[in-house]
């Protein structure tokens, strides 16, 4: 089974990914809220980088906001890989997988490398309609890039815990459950406001966020320009979080597997 | 049937039938509310914490972040309450028990104003529950007094009263709990484009325009105010009209597409 690994990801990946492309409820809000969270803040606090102490206060605040909107794009939608694999759990797609001679690393690598190409899609997506409505990529390519690829490991490391939960559980109300977690660590981070202007208890919560530790660097990419420095570190973290959460995906794997014998 | 003359169910008998089995759902289910009274707490406690700084700028009238934001959080939390008819609705609608509740000797408008009704409940648990943690944690102030907390609850009952009516005429219309989607995305829409999270004066671009002419702006002002000050008509007003005219609006748009229903 294993000398087949390869082929099987890529055709369980792609099943995975024609089935995410065909419920565009599933994707459009994390298209839509980011947009429409970006062009109201752009307007609402323009005035915001000239109150002392903002860290860039020669940006325009949709410069600002950028990295933060790409990453909360698609960490909004890094539940779904999740979610279809809970969906296959119930109506026992799994069970007809797993009697099937398919190796069973396939089926989660084939969800972690779904979830991949759905950040770098929609980090792609998201950063195209940024530059078109006037916003500024200091480093160019080098920093597009970094984003990008930043953008789509975080989605895998945050889908991994998704996974972990939909193996677990087997079902999608408890994996859909876990979204406002997101939106918690999200907004309880640096990614719209700089945590330097942050007061009290809440900004020392955003301060030692983890999120804040990946949006900081890939901030100053977009502003300042490329910096393998800064690059390293947002990889840092999201390795460090997306090992804990595949680490878990694959004990609740096991688990489910021995269940099912 | 009660009456000699008409064929119908009194309505206000039908209006209470609809809130009390709403009420009585929303008891054997309480994960239906967590959300609306979740999201409107987060949401005052992450916009008071990470935009603490922003009352620094000109229009904000107060040094305190929650100040300004409590108001955002209950409108919020009162729109959520709102999306309850539509849930309620959606469900009954794919179930087949809507039909049944149709074909009973009961006005249309009683129907819808059961569901209504029953958000109106709904909506008293978030706002009550923003203006504890405003109060008690986060250190909100109300000069405008008994006055501000009366605006806050009315501005707070009339939203959810527009977002039940503007919802249920989305659900008539698409049949499907699935349409909600729909209905979030124009209630978080229409609630950003406004001067929910900053004064007008400091918007700039398109969205001051949009800001400027958004009804739920004078809702929110309406609001707001007993947290900035005293209660005056002259904000008040502008609040109750735009609140008024959403209400007739919204009730035309779920009144007619009632009738689409079997269409």
């Amino acid at each position: 089974m294993q000398k087949n690994l390869v082929p099987q990801v890529v055709k369980l990946s792609h099943r995975s990914v024609l089935g995410m492309l065909r419920q565009p409820q599933s994707w459009a809000p994390g298209l839509f809220f980011p947009l429409l969270l970006a062009a109201v803040y752009a307007s609402q606090f323009s005035k915001a980088v000239t109150i002392a102490g903002f860290p860039f206060p020669d940006v325009s605040f949709l410069d600002f906001v950028l990295p933060a909107c790409v990453i909360q794009g698609v960490l909004f939608g890094s539940t779904n890989s999740a979610s279809d694999l809970a969906a296959d759990i119930e109506n026992s797609f799994m069970d007809r997988l797993l009697v099937s001679p398919v190796a069973r690393g396939s089926i989660l690598l084939s969800r972690l490398t779904s979830a991949f190409m759905y950040g770098v899609a929609q980090a792609g997506v998201l950063i195209c309609i940024f530059l078109l409505f006037g916003a500024n990529i200091a480093g160019g390519a080098a920093s597009i890039i970094s984003i990008v690829v930043i953008a789509a490991l975080l989605s895998v490391s945050m889908g991994s815990f998704g996974i972990a939960v939909a193996l677990r559980t087997g079902s999608q109300e408890v994996v859909q459950s876990t979204f406002p977690l997101i939106f918690v660590a999200v907004f309880v981070s640096s990614a719209f406001f700089p945590v330097q202007l942050m007061e009290g208890w809440y900004g020392a919560i955003a301060r030692k966020n983890p999120l804040t530790w990946v949006i900081d660097p890939t901030r100053r990419m977009a502003i300042e320009g490329f910096s393998w420095g800064d690059l390293g570190q947002s990889l840092g973290i999201i390795i460090a979080i997306g090992s804990i959460g595949i680490a878990i995906s694959i004990r609740q794997l096991r688990k489910r597997l021995v269940r099912a014998q | 049937m009660s009456s000699m003359n008409s064929p119908y169910v009194p309505s206000i008998g039908v209006v209470l039938a609809g809130i009390q089995r709403g009420l009585i759902r929303l008891q054997r289910i309480p994960s239906l509310i967590l959300p609306a009274v979740l999201m409107p707490i987060f949401f005052v406690v992450a916009f008071s914490g990470s935009f603490a700084s922003i009352v620094e700028l000109e229009g904000y009238e107060t040094d305190k972040a929650v100040n300004w934001m409590t108001a955002w959080a209950v409108m919020q939390g009162s729109a959520f309450s709102g999306m309850g008819a539509g849930g309620l609705a959606g469900t009954d609608l794919e179930n087949g028990f809507f039909d049944r509740l149709r074909v009973a000797p009961t006005r249309p408008m009683a129907l819808i104003g059961g569901l209504v009704g029953y958000c109106v409940c709904r909506a008293l648990i978030p706002i009550t529950a923003v203006l504890i943690v405003a109060f008690a944690f986060l250190g909100a102030d109300m000069p405008g007094g008994i006055m501000g907390i009366a605006m806050v609850y009315l501005s707070g009952i009339g939203m959810a009263v527009v977002m039940s009516f503007l919802v249920l005429g989305i659900v008539f219309t698409f049949k499907t709990l699935k349409s909600l989607a729909i209905a979030q995305i124009i209630m978080f829409s229409s609630m950003f484009l406004s001067v929910g999270q900053a004064p007008i004066q400091a918007i700039e671009g398109w969205l001051h325009h949009v800001a400027a002419i958004n009804p739920i702006t004078n809702v929110i002002r309406m609001c707001r105010q007993g947290f900035l000050g005293e209660v005056t008509w002259s904000i008040t007003q502008p609040g109750l009209i735009a609140l008024l005219g959403m209400m007739a609006g919204t009730g035309i748009w779920a009144r007619i597409r009632y009738k689409k229903v079997d269409a």
